[in-house]
């Protein structure tokens, strides 16, 4: 079936195979590796994207669903070669170890913060409760976010006051 | 990896019905694609045809009115009850519901008709719906039928809707304003988990209901309580109508046990 979509405000017009899911599509026909297959069945987030403006696993999408959607992925986060204000904050807080969950992981803090500019620490915990990071513990991405939304005060050094 | 089969997205419901009148048995019906896409690729259901209701004329949105009720149709999210203003302000019990289930990001796609129609014993949205006497209205070629939910489960994952039919709506009726409830689910984690056990109560014109999740092979309802009843009733009661399992999760006795303790604690909560 033949698909046209919009992947970080570039198109792009593919023959697609009915049974590739959105993540494989994006991988292996167009080349964004960015989101990764961690367990394939919605639990760990690590393929999350934006689809049509609404964080989505997309290891649970069909390409052929996102016909005439428009994508936003971890690759379209810089600009310019400048990281985006959350992945800064990754960056500053050392959110980021492996790597293999940060790009979810920024596309729904991104997806929470246009929700609550400025979420509390169980917002926060809730608004990434679906995307699993087995290196850091997730202390350090609770401080990027609390740094990122203004909230540096709460952020502290480590020393993260658990609610 | 999921094995090879066709789509079509039908832009009309007689279309659809067509479809589902000529492929049935060998087609499933794809909307969030949450669980039917996780079934595919473990294998579980190898469908030829997926037939996407997302894009049919008519099959979105929530409305409400004094006559109808709260309807609910095939593309309806989570996220999207959960975001109705109709839901929050005259059936919070059901944005309890909806608020439990999964992730954000499953909420995003997932379906409320979809977690009534996958009839998994763990429903989160069944319990809520069950308690304020959701009625589902049937279509198929054949025309159209209307029952309670509680009548639409048949076992685990199995339901009355036979091969050529669709839930084509979620009814609440109006005559559940007013009540008052809440939903309990009992997780191994804080963060999104399949429930071990989830309770709904309910309050309204001084009776009790129970719907009650992963505690039989369907979710069930309980009803028949009275407001004032001693809580060993209540529990009784959700004993007589569960007999839950032993699994991965937990033991038959844990699940026996924290049923009758949130019936206890909704019963206290719930005013």
């Amino acid at each position: 079936m033949r698909v046209k979509l919009s992947v970080n405000g570039s198109v792009y017009e593919r023959e697609v195979e009915e049974h590739f899911t959105l993540l494989r599509f994006l991988r292996e026909e167009l080349g964004f590796t960015g989101a990764k297959e961690g367990c394939g069945a919605g639990e760990c987030g690590a393929c999350t994207v934006f689809l049509d403006g609404k964080t989505v696993n997309s290891c649970m999408v069909l390409a052929v669903e996102a016909d005439g959607s428009e994508v936003e992925t971890i690759e379209g986060q810089a600009l310019n070669g400048s990281l985006s204000d959350i992945q800064a904050a990754f960056d500053r807080h050392h959110a980021v170890q492996c790597g293999y969950c940060t790009g979810g992981m920024v596309l729904s803090v991104k997806e929470l913060l246009k929700r609550i500019p400025k979420p509390t620490v169980p917002q926060i915990k809730e608004g990434i409760e679906g995307n699993f990071c087995r290196c850091t513990g997730y202390q350090q991405i609770i401080e990027a976010v609390l740094d990122v939304s203004g909230q540096a005060e709460s952020a502290g050094k480590g020393e993260l006051k658990h609610a | 990896m999921l094995h090879k089969f066709r789509y079509v997205n039908p832009g009309d419901r007689s279309e659809l019905l067509d479809l589902l009148a000529e492929n049935g048995s060998s087609a499933k019906l794809l909307a969030g694609g949450t669980d039917l896409l996780v079934n595919i690729r473990g294998g579980v259901q190898r469908p030829q045809l997926l037939i996407d209701v997302k894009k049919v004329k008519g099959f979105q949105g929530i409305s409400w009115s004094v006559t109808d009720g709260l309807v609910i149709r095939p593309g309806v999210t989570i996220n999207e009850l959960l975001r109705d203003a109709t839901v929050r302000d005259k059936f919070s019990l059901l944005a309890e519901c909806a608020h439990d289930l999964a992730s954000y990001q499953v909420r995003n796609r997932a379906t409320v008709i979809g977690n009534i129609v996958n009839a998994s014993p763990c429903s989160d949205m069944a319990p809520g719906l069950l308690c304020l006497g959701a009625r589902v209205v049937i279509s198929s070629k054949r025309g159209e039928r209307e029952l309670p939910l509680a009548e639409f489960f048949t076992g685990v994952k199995k339901t009355v809707l036979a091969s050529d039919e669709i839930l084509e709506r979620l009814v609440v009726p109006a005559a559940a304003v007013g009540a008052r409830g809440s939903y309990r689910k009992l997780k191994r984690i804080q963060g999104h988990d399949l429930g071990i056990i989830g309770v709904a109560l309910m309050k309204k014109d001084g009776l009790i209901s129970l719907g009650i999740s992963s505690s039989a092979p369907t979710p069930v309802l309980v009803t028949g309580l009275h407001e004032g009843d001693a809580e060993e009733v209540l529990v009784a009661a959700s004993r007589k109508a569960t007999s839950p399992i032993s699994d991965v999760r937990c033991s038959k006795e844990y699940r026996e046990f924290m049923i009758g303790t949130f019936v206890k604690r909704l019963n206290r909560e719930v005013k």
